[in-house]
């Protein structure tokens, strides 16, 4: 008697692993949000498994087996698809690795299904989330994606002169001498600050512009202080900012205060520490068909392209935007990485969200581009 | 009990001046100056350790007493409070003062490396003079401060100093380029560089044209109010807005004027800044 | 079969040995058992006490009031002159270990230029000679006479009341409180504000 319960339990349990792995579901039955932790299974026989093996082979880079996933009328190589996978030139995306992904049908027939998937990296920068909408075929009694061809930049040979100024620092090689190695840092102003509660916690933002003739490199840090002049927190603007400023840049700066909220702030102590740096003005980068839009998933986006007008690569483009209501006040800052390199006299598209609660409000916006370049000094 | 105390009294004065007959004693000097001899005179008999406590200085020797103790120049180097102490049976010390000497250099600072032309009290700058050991000399002198550009003198002004510090402040001047700037006391002389830059951009105007691939826009040559040319690098953000969307370029002024070439094909209207300045506004036809 | 009466007796005997035993075999685990928490909280106590009245004393060894009012042509900002306070403190603090302990460390933070210089200097000569002074009971009454245009310098005169002995190994040759008048350049570092000249004059 005192093994019969034990002995039940293991057997339920082993039946329902074995129903788990081999039943399959009918195809146009929806089978509802999965996330990533599925299993592999031999042969996709339902969308859902298909997308399953596609990414879990790609989360595991076994691209031979995540590239047989793929219809052969997507008409892509599979060097080509491994490349959208992996990123190029130096960009996040080549420095990135799927973490997870959560998948949900949007319709299926017997022959074709359409699949939204969200899928979570892991960057550099933090976590980055991406949204693709993945048709898949029935070929035989198996399922496989249609894969997008990748439009890759064609970027024609050209010597580009670089005329634009740039900037080089010199420390001196003088002794201690008092006051003879005098150089100013750059002089920076606050030109705008509104704190905010948001739903994470205390907001401060605004912008900050390069009042001087030589680049500077920026941050911003404020500090929230009770109504007995003792602060409670201090934070800094991290990367919500656009560090390098070159002579009368303005950058919106974004300083987060996670589970904090106004209603013991009294005031609010902003510090903008500038240092020389060297920078150059090169490339200029053009931020094309700003436009707000509402996306398929209900988000009020800010979509654009990002132009490189110029003749070097940004590896890790960065978007910062600004929101302005109509009396012209800072009411958002949001940001967002582009996971392509932005390669000479190319464009990559860029959306970054607006909070729901503040899209009405939103009369303007100004974008500006932070970049890195890994060979760049 | 009279007479105990007759006899201690006695044998208490006795052992005093038994005392003083025998006690070192030394004798330093009322003033001195850094980098100068000196010496320290001393009674008694007999031997001594001698002490010299200051800044920068920790001596002991033993010395004879009645001789005078030499100290030597690197022994007063720095000005400051010395202690000389004497002890033989018992420690005896004395204080005396070590001053700075003549003027030997001038450190200055001036402020800022780069000022906006014509700016009320931008430019300040502080002078202290020092001995040739670096102590502060705080005797008051005279530093003449001279601001120059181009062989033009801006400022001059003779300050005396106070408590060893002499200090200017005046207005920048209206042209931009590199100044030079002087402080000088007797044949001594400091010298440091300042530039003087153009102020915020005036009058800011644009210009646009459609061309095959879009609109080429740019500034006329951008100036501050004074007249002076914006350095090159200085961003201006040029910013079309149409029927397709808004576009914004950030370009560097090149030879006093910046371009930017913008995509829209539509109607569109073109506003350009620079910093917290904003220039005109232009609207260009779409392509036909 | 045994009468109850004697089983019970034997029971409560033996109970009695063994208890005898566990207390003969663990005297010092039941001393310790019943004593611990009394005695460890008193002697974590008593530790703490001594060290909060050891750095109370460091702390209050050295006073120093500054008043601002005279400086200019800048005013001296409420920030400024916290920071001042707090690192002239720490500046006489530190020289104090420097001279006492004959070390160059302290000397790294607080100090620079030709303070820096002679203060190092001073401590070489004491190290070849085996002398060595002590500061106690420092009560520093400081007046900001100049502060410059642009923040970058701040002359202070100090007059500084303190217990000073001079000791030759561990020999007192000289013990005496001194009132000493010092002028006092400050500027300011990446974190704080440094002395960079320190010089004793006969009056102000």
């Amino acid at each position: 008697m005192k093994y019969a319960v034990p002995i039940i339990l293991v057997a339920v349990t082993v039946g329902l692993m074995v129903l788990g792995l081999f039943v399959t579901t009918q195809a146009g039955v929806p089978v509802g949000v999965t996330k990533g932790s599925a299993l592999h299974t031999a042969k996709a026989t339902t969308p859902q498994q298909a997308i399953d093996n596609l990414l879990l082979d790609v989360q595991r880079r076994n691209w031979d087996r995540a590239f047989a996933a793929v219809s052969s009328s997507s008409g892509i190589t599979e060097q080509a698809f491994i490349q959208d996978w992996t990123g190029s030139d130096g960009s996040l995306r080549s420095f990135s690795s799927l973490e997870g992904y959560e998948s949900r049908p949007l319709h299926a027939t017997n022959d074709e299904a359409q699949m939204r998937v969200h899928l979570n990296f892991s960057t550099p920068v933090g976590p980055l989330e991406d949204v693709r909408d993945i048709h898949f075929i029935r070929e035989g009694d198996v399922w496989k994606a249609v894969w997008p061809k990748v439009q890759v930049a064609s970027v024609p040979a050209e010597v580009i002169p670089v005329t634009f100024l740039r900037w080089d620092l010199v420390t001196g090689s003088a002794g201690d001498e008092w006051g003879a190695r005098n150089i100013d840092a750059p002089h920076v102003r606050i030109i705008s600050m509104n704190a905010v509660d948001s739903g994470s916690g205390a907001v401060v933002m605004g912008e900050v512009t390069n009042e001087d003739t030589v680049p500077a490199f920026v941050t911003v840090n404020a500090t929230l202080v009770d109504g007995n002049g003792n602060p409670i927190d201090e934070e800094s603007s991290f990367d919500k900012i656009s560090h390098i400023l070159l002579p009368k840049q303005v950058s919106p700066y974004r300083i987060d205060f996670p589970n904090l909220h106004l209603k013991n702030v009294k005031s609010v102590r902003m510090d903008e520490k500038a240092t020389l740096v060297p920078a150059s003005a090169d490339p200029v980068i053009g931020v094309m068909n700003q436009r707000i839009e509402t996306d398929p998933q209900g988000k009020s986006v800010l979509h654009g392209d990002l132009l490189n007008q110029g003749g070097q690569t940004v590896n890790i483009p960065h978007v910062i935007a600004s929101f302005y209501d109509s009396n012209g006040k800072v009411v958002w800052v949001s940001d967002g990485y582009v996971d392509r390199a932005l390669l000479p006299k190319s464009s990559q598209p860029f959306a970054v969200e607006i909070p729901k609660n503040l899209s009405s409000e939103v009369h303007s916006f100004h974008v500006v581009v932070n970049q890195y370049s890994l060979n760049k000094s | 009990m009279l007479r105990r105390f007759k006899i201690f009294a006695l044998i208490y004065f006795a052992a005093t001046w038994a005392g003083l007959c025998s006690a070192q004693d030394l004798r330093v000097p009322g003033s001195a100056s850094a980098g100068a001899e000196t010496t320290v005179s001393t009674t008694g008999s007999g031997k001594a350790t001698f002490y010299l406590v200051g800044p920068g200085a920790s001596r002991k020797s033993d010395v004879t007493l009645g001789e005078d103790i030499h100290l030597s120049a690197q022994d007063m180097q720095t000005a400051g409070r010395y202690l000389a102490i004497l002890c033989a049976d018992t420690c005896h010390s004395s204080a005396f003062y070590v001053s700075a000497g003549k003027p030997a250099s001038l450190s200055f600072i001036v402020h800022p490396s780069r000022v906006p032309v014509a700016l009320n009290d931008a430019v300040s700058g502080v002078a202290f003079p020092f001995d040739q050991y670096r102590n502060l000399v705080l005797t008051p002198v005279n530093v003449n401060f001279q601001l120059t550009a181009k062989d033009t003198s801006l400022f001059s002004r003779a300050v005396r100093t106070q408590n060893g510090i002499a200090w200017f402040r005046t207005t920048s001047g209206k042209s931009a380029g590199p100044v030079r700037i002087t402080a000088s006391l007797d044949d001594l002389t400091a010298q440091r560089a300042l530039q003087q830059v153009a102020s915020d951009p005036c009058n800011l105007r644009i210009t646009g044209q459609r061309t095959k691939i879009g609109i080429l826009v740019q500034t006329e040559p951008v100036h501050d109010c004074a007249g002076n040319v914006l350095p090159d690098g200085t961003i201006v953000t040029f910013t079309a807005t149409g029927q397709d969307g808004k576009d914004t370029v950030d370009a560097p002024i090149k030879q006093g004027i910046a371009r930017a070439q913008m995509d829209s094909a539509g109607a569109t209207t073109i506003s350009a800044a620079s910093g917290v300045v904003m220039g005109n506004e232009i609207r260009v036809g779409a392509q036909p | 079969m045994i009468p109850a009466k004697m089983i019970s007796a034997n029971t409560i005997s033996a109970k009695t040995i063994s208890a005898k035993l566990i207390a003969a075999k663990m005297p010092s685990e039941i001393t310790r058992s019943k004593f611990a928490p009394r005695f460890y909280l008193f002697v974590a106590g008593i530790l703490f006490f001594a060290s909060a009245i050891n750095s109370f004393a460091a702390d209050a060894s050295v006073q120093v009031q500054l008043e601002v009012k005279k400086a200019g042509p800048r005013a001296v900002e409420d920030l400024t002159q916290r920071g001042i306070l707090r690192d002239y403190r720490l500046a006489w603090t530190s020289m104090a270990q420097a001279f006492e302990f004959n070390t160059f460390d302290p000397l790294e933070g607080p100090f620079s230029g030709e303070a820096k210089r002679w203060l190092r200097q001073t401590v070489t000569s004491q190290q070849q000679s085996g002398l060595s002074r002590r500061y106690t009971n420092q009560n520093h009454h400081v007046d900001a006479v100049f502060y410059s245009p642009e923040g970058d310098v701040i002359e202070l005169h100090d007059t500084a009341q303190y217990h000073l002995q001079i000791l030759d190994g561990s020999k007192s040759i000289d013990d005496q409180d001194v009132t000493v008048r010092y002028v006092v350049l400050m500027t300011p570092g990446a974190d704080r504000w440094t002395i960079r000249q320190l010089q004793a004059v006969p009056q102000f």
